[in-house]
């Protein structure tokens, strides 16, 4: 039942796009693969890029070499192990960074080697699993599972929910955390929440791009937003505009014989590209407002 | 004694807000904090002064509950619960690129409803008001990012004022802002707390100001080295255990009085009259024969 419904929404979601390259279905699924990633990977990227997250992203990222291997040392299925161990690292590194006086970066830059050490420790131990070890580092959208697009549905139902309850308290965290404390905020509780939530994002959408330009999916089009935006609402629906556009923009161009990219650069320069003009656009409405 | 210890009891004597028994903090191998004991009188407006590094902005974290501590605060608020705080800290660094406008950024404190489904009018009412208070209505839809220091203390103290604190914490509200800005918001902070009757704790490093809109002034250098008004406590001797011994400060107690008589005894009182808060000026300028205070004034200069 869960295939045909997955099959369902495949089709419906491709009837918008409705070039030859979209008939088969492995098209379909990715593309919708694409547009549950899209939006989780907008939302987390404006608050990574609000709160100096990035390089926590990339860890995050990284950590999947260790699921790969932990999932092969207990022969468990990778889909469960990885994201089992971003999580876990996840809250670790924000644990870490709340408690400890080291700086943020320290203590992702020695969590960050340990994990990717022991990742490739195990799995070039394993020559099968270390041929795999390739889909880690580029993704592969065309391959997704049923499983993977469950696991992101329900995914983006949790992080809706986080973030229609928690948005403006995120907001406020990331100007002055003290601040928001002293004010009656519950700080740590929103950190945790977001660190447990952006963990999953991540480790899900490398199986989009891959651990090299995962963070790229969150942060370039949030940085996009930011250009064209003056307050915290047109931040929200400019980010996802450019999300959405680019993820089924990159796919549609990945397909075409001429271009014979992976999906995952291909979404990924686009959204580049589409920085740079927002780039522009803000210089020359600053200079406007100068005037 | 466990760290924390904090004792919440109505039927102390209502004039104090806050009372420090025997604070005692140390942050790695600092020993920030010594043995504080010392006093908050309610609903007045009480200066922490004290050189760098003397623990007068770990107190307030004390107070705030942010650190830990060994000893005994005991905050005595009218409902016998915790106070509610505002805080305005020194200087708000943050990210001012981020997409957000002065009243975004009051209400994701506030309202409910995700601010990507619209502002809430009701509390963009509410917020406006406090606007007005602090005298600045007019930066509501500006970027936040893009704000004056100024202005952003101005916006962060009806941020704060917004939680109807019991207790405001301000520390150093005046620095970075010129001399007339620092005037304009203590007047502006006693006609605040004035009409709302909250106690307002500030740190300051100008003993000016502190002589002119404190009414209770904590003399802070690890220990207490004095407290009390601001006129009888900012003596020499407690000002040269404070700040050290050679520093050479003036003496704030007797300044406005000098001031005050060597104006009416000058003849060139008109000329006289616009260097009148300073005690340099006074030495340079007061040298008229007939000023009893030129011949000191001029032994001091020296």
């Amino acid at each position: 039942m869960l295939n045909e419904m997955i099959v369902r929404s495949a089709e419906l979601v491709s009837c918008l796009f409705p070039f030859d390259c979209m008939e088969p279905m492995f098209m379909k699924r990715a593309m919708l693969g694409l547009m549950l990633i899209a939006p989780l990977a907008a939302l987390s990227g404006i608050q990574v890029v609000n709160s100096n997250m990035s390089f926590f992203s990339d860890a995050i990222g990284h950590s999947a070499f260790a699921g790969a291997a932990i999932g092969l040392l207990l022969a468990m299925p990778v889909n469960f192990t990885m994201p089992g161990v971003a999580l876990i690292i996840g809250l670790l590194i924000m644990g870490l960074k709340r408690k400890s006086r080291l700086s943020t970066d320290t203590i992702i830059g020695i969590i960050f080697s340990a994990i990717v050490a022991f990742g490739l420790a195990i799995v070039s131990r394993n020559r099968e699993a270390s041929r795999g070890a390739n889909m880690f580092l580029y993704g592969d959208i065309l391959t997704i599972g049923d499983t993977e697009i469950t696991m992101l549905a329900v995914l983006l139902m949790l992080f809706l929910i986080f973030q229609v309850v928690a948005w403006n308290r995120m907001l406020h965290i990331s100007v002055n955390a003290q601040i928001a404390t002293v004010h009656r905020i519950q700080t740590g509780v929103y950190q945790y929440l977001f660190a447990a939530l952006l963990s999953l994002v991540v480790m899900l959408s490398v199986k989009a791009v891959g651990v090299l330009l995962v963070t790229a999916i969150m942060i370039v089009p949030a940085a996009t937003a930011r250009n064209f935006s003056k307050n915290s609402k047109q931040l929200f629906y400019s980010a996802l505009a450019v999300s959405y556009l680019c993820s089924a923009g990159g796919l549609l161009v990945s397909a075409q014989k001429w271009a014979n990219v992976p999906s995952g650069a291909a979404i990924v320069l686009l959204s580049c590209a589409v920085f740079a003009v927002s780039f522009l656009y803000a210089c020359i409405t600053n200079r406007k407002a100068a005037r | 004694m466990s760290p924390n210890t904090k004792e919440l009891n109505s039927k102390e004597s209502p004039a104090n807000a806050i009372e420090f028994e025997h604070v005692d903090l140390t942050l790695g191998e600092n020993h920030i904090l010594q043995d504080v004991c010392a006093h908050v009188p309610q609903g007045l407006s009480t200066a922490i002064v004290g050189p760098n590094g003397a623990g007068k902005t770990t107190l307030t974290m004390a107070i705030l509950g942010l650190v830990k501590y060994y000893g005994i605060i005991r905050f005595s608020s009218i409902s016998g619960e915790k106070p509610r705080f505002g805080f305005v800290p020194q200087r708000l660094v943050f990210d001012r690129d981020i997409p957000m406008t002065v009243m975004d950024y009051l209400l994701s404190g506030l309202q409910r409803r995700p601010l990507f489904f619209g502002q809430s009018p009701k509390w963009v009412k509410h917020i406006m008001a406090y606007l007005d208070e602090v005298e600045c209505t007019k930066l509501a839809d500006h970027a936040f990012g893009a704000l004056s220091g100024g202005e952003i203390q101005r916006v962060l103290l009806a941020q704060a004022l917004l939680q109807e604190p019991d207790i405001l914490i301000l520390d150093e509200p005046t620095s970075g802002v010129d001399f007339k800005g620092g005037q304009i918001c203590c007047e502006l902070l006693r006609k605040v707390r004035e009409k709302r009757g909250f106690t307002q704790i500030m740190i300051s490093h100008d003993l000016a100001t502190v002589t002119a809109h404190a009414d209770h002034v904590i003399c802070l250098n690890h220990t207490v080295c004095g407290e009390g008004k601001p006129r009888e406590t900012l003596s020499h001797n407690v000002l040269a255990k404070t700040f050290g011994l050679h520093l050479g400060l003036p003496d704030i107690h007797g300044i406005p009085q000098n001031v005050q008589e060597c104006t009416e005894n000058c003849p060139l009182i008109e000329e006289h009259k616009h260097l009148h808060d300073h005690c340099n000026h006074l030495h340079q300028h007061c040298g008229h024969s007939h000023c009893k205070f030129a011949e000191e004034g001029e032994n001091h200069a020296e």
